[in-house]
């Protein structure tokens, strides 16, 4: 009798064993067996909750480093943020756009060209031409010491936007050695209107101007090379 | 043939077949929303509903129509739009020849697919004879 | 069908010597194309001598739609009027241009006053010459 007994005991408790092994399995940091009962058994116990400390000591920790971990990278990512901002706001300040007379608006570009930067270059003076209703601007790059064909490209594609938008951009300020670098890189810029100095490109479209200026008059002025046809 | 990209955490935003004129124009519609809702700049927007737009009318004209799958997640490191269009039709003999400018078996200008492929960060083009054509395109800010 | 096009026709209205088309809605190819023989039919029936697109509202601009447009300016030259697409937003100009389609040969300007000067200069000039 007395057997059967103890060995109920006995199951009872190792089922008590395997409950608290899940439990921790789970996730609970807590669960121990704690058995007040002193046998054979209650050392087995008694390890079993030691090494159950051990796990969830080093569980707990590994959680607190990986918190500050994440915690370091959205910190990380937010500095990133604010630097990309400020890179971009630079960008802008560094490529104003402004409407000089009647109709003209002016791109002085100065400094290195690299993808990003005339990209957004672009991108403001196309706004702008919107925004102001000028036919005519003038993309000066007196300021600019190279050309690669990635900005080349670039250059030509603001050309050819602002004549689908109904604007003729003229790229002046093309240094000895940037057509050079141009030639070289066998760019075709046939297409589109370049002039030396921006002296040069302000009187052209001052004639530009005054061409459309005459028309509004009605006079029979025609300038044979601004003939399209 | 390659192998396109894929990613099991990317998110499915939705799933359209394309059978008529009207899907295309209304998917095209729902792709700008997208890309707005990823933040996406209004040239991007415009770049990827115009790329997935080439992509719908060559399923809808030669591919007799098709799937269109939207989805977002991670590429490499960015936030990105996945549209991936797949059809049933005859496939593209010539890949090379299709993916170059000016190249056109119908009466298109045939800028169709080189042009989507300029507008967006990743294109990958899958297509068996008889079989169908996949193109993914991946695009992020 | 004929009804549901008929609800979306796009309108043209005539004013002195030019049509005025302003396509307010992303079109699906037939309507395209319907617009691109209605706008001719109008030239035919009103002798307008010139055409003025707006496509300010326009978000995208496709293949499809760039050739309508140049195809467009290409038949209404051969019917001796000139069309000048007005008002393209420059998200969608960059698009075109990138998509690789320049559209050489098609006028345009960035407003309506604008495209109106232009097509009046042209008309000026025409009759100069005569
Ligand atoms: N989904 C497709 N299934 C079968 N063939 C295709 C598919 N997409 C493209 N092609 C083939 O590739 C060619 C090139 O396609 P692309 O879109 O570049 O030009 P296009 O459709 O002919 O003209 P555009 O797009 O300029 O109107 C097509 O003419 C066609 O033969
Ligand atoms: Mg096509």
């Amino acid at each position: 009798m007395g057997e059967t007994h103890n060995i109920q005991r006995i199951k009872e408790r190792i089922n008590n064993i395997e409950d608290v092994l899940a439990s921790v399995a789970a996730g609970d940091n807590e669960a121990r067996i704690n058995s007040e009962t002193e046998d054979d058994l209650s050392g087995i116990e008694a390890a079993i909750d030691l090494l159950i400390d051990d796990l969830t000591d080093e569980l707990i920790q590994r959680e607190k480093m990986q918190k500050e971990v994440e915690d370091k990278l959205s910190k990380i990512q937010e500095q990133q943020k604010t630097i990309f901002q400020q890179q971009a706001d630079l960008m802008e300040l560094s490529s104003p756009v402004s409407k000089v007379w009647d109709n003209v608006l002016i791109l002085p570009v100065i400094g290195t060209l690299d993808s990003q930067r005339t990209q957004i270059m672009m991108e403001n003076l196309l706004e702008k031409i919107v925004e102001t209703g000028c036919t005519i601007s003038i993309l000066d790059i007196t300021g600019v010491p190279t050309v690669d064909t990635q900005v080349a490209n670039h250059l030509l594609k603001t050309v050819t936007s602002a004549r689908l938008l109904g604007a003729e951009c003229i790229i002046s300020g093309i240094s000895p050695a940037i057509a050079q670098t141009i030639v070289h890189l066998g760019i075709d810029l046939s297409s589109i209107k370049t002039k030396a100095t921006l002296q040069d490109a302000m009187i052209y479209a001052m004639k530009q101007n005054k061409l459309s200026e005459n028309v509004k008059l009605q006079t029979l002025f025609t300038d044979p090379d601004e003939n399209e046809d | 043939m390659m192998q396109l990209t894929s990613n099991t955490n990317w998110e499915t935003i939705d799933k359209h077949l394309i059978k008529t004129e009207h899907d295309i124009v209304n998917v095209r519609q729902q792709i700008r929303f997208c890309a707005k809702q990823l933040n996406m700049g209004i040239i991007n927007q415009t770049r990827i509903t115009t790329a997935v737009s080439e992509l719908l009318r060559n399923m809808y004209n030669y591919g007799e129509g098709g799937e269109v799958l939207i989805q977002k997640g991670m590429v490499d490191e960015h936030n990105a739009l996945i549209i991936t269009c797949s059809d049933q039709g005859p496939g593209i003999d010539n890949l090379e020849l299709a993916m170059s400018d000016g190249y056109t078996s119908g009466k298109g200008m045939g800028y169709g697919l080189p042009g989507a492929k300029r507008l967006v960060d990743r294109f990958e083009i899958e297509s068996e004879k008889n079989k169908g054509t996949i193109v993914r395109i991946m695009k992020w800010n | 069908m004929n009804t549901e096009l008929h609800e979306k026709r796009i309108p043209i209205i005539k004013i002195g010597n030019f049509l005025i088309v302003s396509i307010q809605v992303d079109m699906h190819d037939k309507l395209a194309i319907q617009l691109q023989s209605q706008i001719l039919e109008e030239i035919e029936k009103t002798g307008a001598k010139g055409v003025l697109i707006d496509i300010s509202v326009l978000e995208m601009v496709d293949s499809f739609i760039g050739r309508m447009l140049s195809g467009m300016a290409s038949m209404a030259a051969i019917m001796d009027a000139a069309v000048v697409i007005v008002g393209m937003q420059p998200a969608v100009a960059i698009t075109l241009v990138e998509l690789g389609l320049e559209m050489p040969g098609v006028d345009t300007a960035l407003n309506m006053e604008k495209g109106m000067e232009m097509l009046e200069k042209r008309i000026a000039d025409e009759e100069y010459e005569i």
